[in-house]
């Protein structure tokens, strides 16, 4: 925290930027303002604790006014957290070295859709479903649906290089943006030209996807669309076992196929989610299929995909399990009495791997999260042509605060150890924020100097997002 | 304690929510801060129910923001109505004697002249025209305070609609004293002033001999119909929205040709707070040979206008900000003329609609029909 006098001036000097509405000092809005949706912030703050709080918070219009901002908190050397929506699910926009939350919401604007190129262009604070119902307006999908897509905005996407539920068909965020603005640290503003392709050295645009805050801050991004597909297919399969059920997904993909929609649930977790609404074997894993495309594109890839399901061992269900939970997608993200009471806590920790060591990666994260006591649940899904994502979902409940955050962090290393071990990568479409930030030099390895020298240089008084990204942690 | 266990559960669940509802909350819209939200009012209330922080001066702005619009409602799959939960800490804020300073101007305005506006009450009816029937179904008309002060034309256009129906209308006038309904109060947490209104009202209507009440505006509907009855004061004629009456006899109403297309808003109190979505629909049908669009944002999902639970008294600059909003989302839907159903709604959106969107309510736009004349947009 910041002393008085030192906030007085910073203070002054935003209000000279944005003008006095736009900087909030009360501690009201600092608190209100603190509200990630990083479980352990929402546990926290369910027990009565109070969250890091900023200094000030200040609300940018434009690109210009951002540049000036991270000009005064660099001349002050000042500590600054970028924030988007708010809806980061890894801590990533807590101020925990107080200083400056710099939150982009007032920066809204939809530029324009380009017809021609299929992209559309808008300033980072665009709330996700806002820029996808623009899209729809004019016949186009993002193609980018997190479970967030209410909450989470464009910079927040991009800065945590995020994954929506179709991106085995559309990519993930780091496929769609064209197009990047970034304000560095010292104010300058650069900008990534909006092209498919380029062979100008290094992709830039990637340095910035999935910085987190803290080498710059996002302000605009030109996005890809897609058409809306003319149909939009479900098929549902249980499958006596995990294995059976990724050998099917690896084949589906191996012949060009790729579905809009592909997850596979373990046992645990098809119990959970299907069992009450369908029927099938007690003990099978549940895999969801979605197609998209014009009508012979999607009745040619289902076939293909129905038949390769079949050889492998799988049940065919109908669309009823995969259609569901379309309908229902979101529901899983609201808060339950079970969820939230006393001193529960539930989270996921979604890796990547290749296929060879998927299964491997999945047995060993669940033998040792389940060691802690806590209830496991597990699936498949953004699954690609050489891999993919688990969702290793956990819940434990705990007699007291101490004990509850102990074991939530103590599944989080453990849990995370065992990815690494077995040749994973620790996060797939969260970004790393706070709750993985001490695993980044074990997951990047010497790798990882790279990325502190880039730090060091675009960064060197150490003012962005500090802490996060396991960069510029302070003593 | 104010709270039971029951309700700071949920509570406590709005408070640390992944915040799945923000999106549609006209007050995020209007500040883009997460402070003036439905999880930013239910973590103040939270961290004040188990003793984190106690509610700051900060915080009951906050909590005033709030348009108990209950769109959040609509989001929330655990059905938290959380605009319920505020109302409830208004009223002990109110008690406290710490709410903010504007409101205290316009319960003043009410206790001293039974209308937020500071009117003089003795002119609050007396320009409304009545024929004297004897033949025709009895109705007393309840104007409200926004149709009898500031939306007159809502109120002459019902009374003359009314009466070429066949109805025979009385008004507030005279002994049959009409005061505000109370309807700003009970949402601002004044529940006191509130049911001192509401007290005189449920006497000087229950000692009238008519058949029936009707309203135009959905705040005195929902008082009279839900707030009054829950505080014991009933009513003992049935009260009816002017949509509901209207759709009653639809097949008597007349139809014309609208130039361009029409819309409509659904107002907060008629749609999700009464469930009346369909009634003001049916009428617009029927009066329009069917020439309604609906706009993205509707029924249950409708945008608020803005004009509600003393905002525009507070903060009258991000209440337009809404309202421009809602008329943009009109503009969008490609229609000419917006209907409404409620004198608070059509108050903001024709101060914010430009001169390419006509807006009416709904009494206005069947008498418009009615006189077979053509409404010409702008």
């Amino acid at each position: 925290m910041l002393d008085s006098k030192t906030v007085k001036k910073l203070h002054k000097r935003l209000v000279s930027i944005v003008g006095t509405d736009y900087v909030h000092q009360q501690e009201t809005d600092r608190v209100l303002n603190a509200h990630d949706a990083w479980p352990l912030s929402e546990a926290k703050l369910r027990s009565g604790e109070i969250l890091p709080l900023a200094d000030l918070i200040v609300y940018p219009a434009t690109r210009e006014e951002v540049s000036a901002i991270l000009v005064a908190a660099n001349e002050m050397e000042i500590p600054i957290t970028p924030v988007g929506g708010g809806a980061g699910t890894c801590g990533g926009t807590l101020p925990i070295y107080g200083g400056i939350q710099l939150d982009l919401k007032r920066m809204s604007k939809i530029y324009e859709i380009d017809n021609q190129s299929m992209t559309i262009r808008a300033q980072a604070g665009v709330v996700g479903i806002d820029l996808e119902e623009t899209a729809n307006r004019h016949g186009y999908t993002l193609g980018h649906t997190p479970t967030s897509l209410r909450a989470s905005n464009l910079g927040g996407f991009i800065a945590t290089r995020s994954g929506g539920s179709m991106s085995s068909l559309y990519g993930k965020i780091e496929d769609l943006t064209l197009g990047l603005e970034v304000v560095l640290p010292d104010g300058s503003i650069i900008e990534c030209k909006s092209v498919p392709r380029h062979s100008v050295g290094p992709d830039l645009r990637q340095l910035f996807i999935g910085s987190e805050g803290t080498l710059g801050v996002i302000t605009e991004a030109t996005l890809r669309l897609f058409p809306l597909p003319e149909e939009r297919r479900f098929r549902s399969f249980s499958f006596p076992d995990i294995h059976s059920g990724l050998e099917a997904i690896r084949n589906i993909f191996r012949i060009g196929i790729n579905p809009s929609i592909v997850r596979l649930y373990d046992p645990e977790d098809a119990a959970m989610s299907f069992s009450m609404h369908f029927e099938f074997e007690e003990g099978h894993c549940m895999l969801l299929l979605g197609f998209d495309g014009d009508i012979a594109h999607v009745n040619l890839d289902e076939d293909k995909s129905v038949d390769i399901c079949n050889n492998h061992g799988g049940t065919d269900l109908g669309e009823g399990p995969s259609k569901r939970w379309w309908e229902h997608r979101y529901d899983m993200y609201y808060p339950t009495r079970l969820t939230t009471s006393g001193y529960a806590i539930g989270d996921t920790i979604d890796i990547v791997a290749t296929y060879d060591k998927l299964e491997n990666v999945y047995h060993s994260m669940k033998k040792v999260m389940e060691a802690t006591g806590a209830i496991v649940m597990s699936h498949f899904s953004h699954m690609y042509q050489n891999g993919g994502s688990i969702y290793m979902i956990f819940f434990t409940s705990q007699p007291d605060a101490e004990t509850a955050w102990a074991i939530y962090k103590k599944i989080w290393d453990d849990g995370v150890a065992a990815c690494l071990k077995e040749g994973g990568t620790m996060s797939h479409q969260h970004g790393v924020g706070l709750s993985r930030s001490t695993y980044v030099d074990d997951e990047l390895g010497s790798a990882f100097q790279v990325l502190k020298k880039i730090k060091e240089s675009l960064d060197p008084k150490g003012i962005m997002n500090p802490g996060k990204l396991g960069l510029g942690v302070r003593k | 304690m104010t709270f039971d266990e029951t309700l700071a559960e949920q509570i406590r669940m709005c408070a640390a929510c992944p915040k799945m509802c923000r999106h549609v909350c006209p007050t995020f819209f209007a500040w883009r801060s997460d402070s003036p939200t439905p999880h930013g009012r239910a973590l103040l209330i939270h961290q004040s129910i188990i003793g984190t922080r106690e509610i700051d001066e900060r915080g009951i702005e906050v909590l005033f923001q709030c348009l108990e619009c209950s769109h959040c409602l609509t989001w929330c799959k655990p059905e938290i109505d959380i605009a319920t939960i505020v109302e409830e800490q208004r009223r002990v804020l109110v008690a406290e004697e710490r709410r903010p300073k504007g409101l205290d101007e316009m319960a003043l305005a009410i206790k001293q002249y039974h209308n937020p506006y500071s009117e003089p009450h003795a002119s609050r009816n007396n320009w409304l025209s009545i024929k004297k029937k004897k033949e025709g179904k009895s109705l007393f008309y309840f104007t409200g305070c926004t149709a009898a002060y500031r939306e007159q034309e809502i109120a002459s256009s019902t009374v003359e609609l009314l009466e070429s129906l066949g109805y025979r209308i009385s008004i507030g006038n005279g002994s049959s004293d009409e005061w505000c309904c109370g309807s700003p109060l009970f949402r601002t947490g004044d529940i006191e002033l509130g049911l001192e209104q509401a007290r005189h009202n449920t006497q000087m209507l229950n000692e009238l001999d008519v058949e029936a009440i009707v309203v135009t505006c959905p705040g005195c509907f929902r008082v009279l119909s839900k707030d009054y009855p829950e505080h014991g004061l009933v009513l003992n004629k049935p009260v009816r929205h002017i949509s509901e009456l209207l759709d009653e006899i639809k097949d008597h109403l007349p139809a014309a040709d609208f130039e361009g297309k029409i819309t409509y808003h659904d107002p907060c109190h008629l749609g999700r707070h009464s469930n009346i979505y369909d009634a003001p629909r049916n009428v617009i049908k029927q009066v329009s040979h069917s020439n309604l669009t609906e706009m993205e944002r509707t029924r249950d999902n409708a945008m608020c206008c803005g004009n509600g639970a003393g905002l525009r008294t507070l903060f009258p600059e991000h209440a337009k900000k809404i309202g421009m909003e809602r008329v943009q989302q009109a503009k969008q839907s490609g229609a000419s003329i917006l209907v409404t159903s409620c004198p608070f709604c059509k108050n903001m959106l024709q101060s914010q609609s430009g001169n390419d969107l006509t807006v009416l309510d709904l009494p206005e736009l069947v008498l418009q029909a009615k006189r077979s004349r053509k409404v010409k947009t702008h």
